[in-house]
């Protein structure tokens, strides 16, 4: 039965593009002419040749806000192999981060990645503590390689909204 | 019409109490600052601007960043000079300041005047730059003040590194007559800000400059703020040029040969600016605009020529003498592109060009060369005329 719900909460996940507001996405440190829609957007992100770059160094600071309260599952970050992202932090719920307070308050989760994640395999996040999330902010605290510039190719957010799941989730159960 | 957090960084050291900006650089840069806030705040009545000092006993926010003009302007009362310059720790603490404001939606934006010896490393200059552009806080420089290579150099680096986009500047003011505020007035910090900060802009020129009624030409900030700029902008341009055609009228007084050329070269500029500046003007009115432009040369050259004496100097068309400076004089016309409906006529008023003629000192008149060139600008517009003529049939 737990597996029943649980499976039924993956099927159920979609992807949370929609679902994100576009006109307070913030990134910072980003490279002006390679930013954050490169990874973020529909068309952008599926083309390797755009990729979101980090600017002065190599952390970048992605803020981004949600139009409805979603539960998120995982996330699927894709990279170069060198200059891709290697420890990304999660911050849930926390507007106007700067690079100055990130190390205020405990990430919501704390992510290593590894060279298949680069390449397009999901990591699963710690379920229970983004449950509620208004906004997300990524940040970017190193790369692979340790170079000067990190370079983002795609990152999908994957999970549910919070009205809907409730309802599917029911009728699922009661099917079996 | 950017909506934008300020922090002014304003030098209160020693070093301000030189006299070499009237009155003293304390007060020229105060009247920047007060210049700089009424501009931010028109442009956007949303934006903030703050003020903190950087030397005296310590860096010491004066005001956070406010809306409120009043406040602004009466913290830099009773300022204390003193100390010396502290530009790193000055430029962190607008950082914090700014990082605190209340709007967060404000872009970030930092200006500092730098009139004291920067006694920081240049690499240590370039990790702020840096950590500014990191944090996308934008950095105006003004330098005045104390001159020095190693500064400027500092100055520069900085600003290269937190530079994004061109929307960071530096500003090198050397000691002259022409007002600290007055030089910041032409520049991206203030033209930077769009048309709103241009009128208030335009308006305390007129003011500065002892306009007549409170608008400039007449037209101005509150009814066509781009004409307003427009017209400010060829303003500035001809009194720049028709000031270093003075001082080269000064200095160049021994040699003829070379003296009459440059004459005639920063002469075809006075016209050409004046043409342009006539252009620019929709009212089509000669007489107003001769007034103008006699205003404007009566306030630049040093003996005001206002009568317009009528001259008859002979118009010969040997203009094929002076190839290379009719082909000059063609090339400033055609930077100047625009309806050119007066410019045929004002050229062609041969008392106004004599009277700008006389008026500069050590140009005689009866120069054949400066005879040579009165007749080759005269087939110049005639051509120039018949090409805008069908232009205008077009429009």
């Amino acid at each position: 039965m737990s597996t029943e719900s649980t499976s039924a909460i993956l099927r159920n996940q979609v992807d949370l593009l929609d679902f994100i507001d576009w006109t307070g996405v913030e990134c910072l440190n980003q490279n002006t002419s390679h930013s954050f829609p490169n990874a973020l957007k529909q068309g952008y992100r599926e083309d390797e040749g755009l990729n979101l770059e980090s600017d002065a160094d190599e952390q970048l600071l992605i803020y981004i806000p949600f139009t409805q309260v979603i539960k998120l599952h995982s996330i699927v970050i894709k990279g170069p192999e060198e200059e891709g992202p290697q420890t990304v932090k999660l911050y849930t719920n926390k507007e106007h981060m700067g690079f100055s307070n990130v190390s205020d308050f405990p990430p919501s989760d704390t992510l290593t990645l590894s060279p298949e994640n680069l390449q397009g395999k999901p990591v699963v996040l710690k379920y229970v503590k983004f449950q509620n999330v208004r906004s997300l902010t990524i940040f970017i605290e190193d790369n692979q390689s340790g170079s000067d510039v990190t370079k983002v190719q795609k990152i999908i957010l994957q999970g549910t909204t919070v009205e809907t799941t409730d309802m599917k989730g029911l009728k699922k159960i009661e099917d079996h | 019409m950017v909506l934008e957090a300020t922090m002014i960084c304003i030098d209160n050291s020693e070093w301000m109490r030189n006299g070499d900006y009237s009155p003293t650089r304390f007060q020229a840069q105060a009247d920047a600052v007060n210049l700089i806030c009424g501009a931010k705040t028109q442009s956007n009545p949303e934006n903030t601007v703050g003020v903190l000092t950087m030397a005296g006993k310590g860096v010491r926010v004066l005001v956070t960043p406010t809306s409120d003009l009043g406040k602004i302007l009466a913290c830099m009362h009773g300022l204390e000079i003193g100390g010396e310059m502290n530009l790193a720790a000055g430029i962190q603490v607008a950082q914090l300041a700014l990082k605190h404001r209340q709007n967060k939606k404000q872009q970030q934006r930092i200006i500092v005047f730098a009139g004291g010896p920067v006694k920081y490393d240049k690499k240590v200059l370039e990790m702020i730059g840096k950590k500014l552009k990191k944090n996308s806080v934008a950095l105006d420089v003004v330098n005045f003040g104390e001159e020095d290579e190693s500064k400027t150099e500092k100055l520069e680096a900085l600003v290269a590194a937190v530079n994004n986009n061109d929307s960071s500047h530096i500003v090198h003011v050397p000691a002259g007559s022409s007002a600290l505020s007055d030089v910041l007035l032409s520049t991206p910090i203030f033209t930077g800000d769009g048309e709103g900060g241009s009128g208030f802009a335009a308006a305390a020129a007129a003011a500065a400059a002892g306009g007549v009624s409170g608008f400039d030409f007449g037209v101005d900030p509150n009814l066509d703020p781009e004409l307003a700029l427009a017209l400010r902008v060829s303003m500035e341009e001809e009194r720049a040029r028709q000031e270093a055609a003075a001082k080269k009228a000064a200095d160049d007084s021994s040699k003829k040969e070379g003296e009459s050329t440059s004459q005639d070269a920063t002469m075809s500029e006075n016209v050409g600016t004046s043409a342009s500046e006539s252009e620019n003007k929709k009212d089509d009115m000669m007489d107003d605009e001769n007034a103008l432009l006699q205003q404007a040369l009566a306030m630049s050259m040093v003996d005001p020529d206002t009568t317009v004496t009528a001259r008859d100097t002979d118009m010969s068309d040997a203009a094929a003498d002076d190839q290379d400076l009719a082909l000059a004089l063609q090339f400033s016309m055609q930077e100047d592109a625009k309806d050119q409906s007066d410019m045929g006529k004002l050229l062609a008023d041969q008392s106004f060009v004599s009277s700008i003629l006389t008026s500069l000192p050590g140009v005689d008149p009866n120069d054949p060369s400066v005879k040579d060139l009165l007749a080759s600008m005269q087939n110049q517009p005639e051509k120039k005329d018949d090409d805008k003529a069908p232009k205008e049939d077009d429009k």
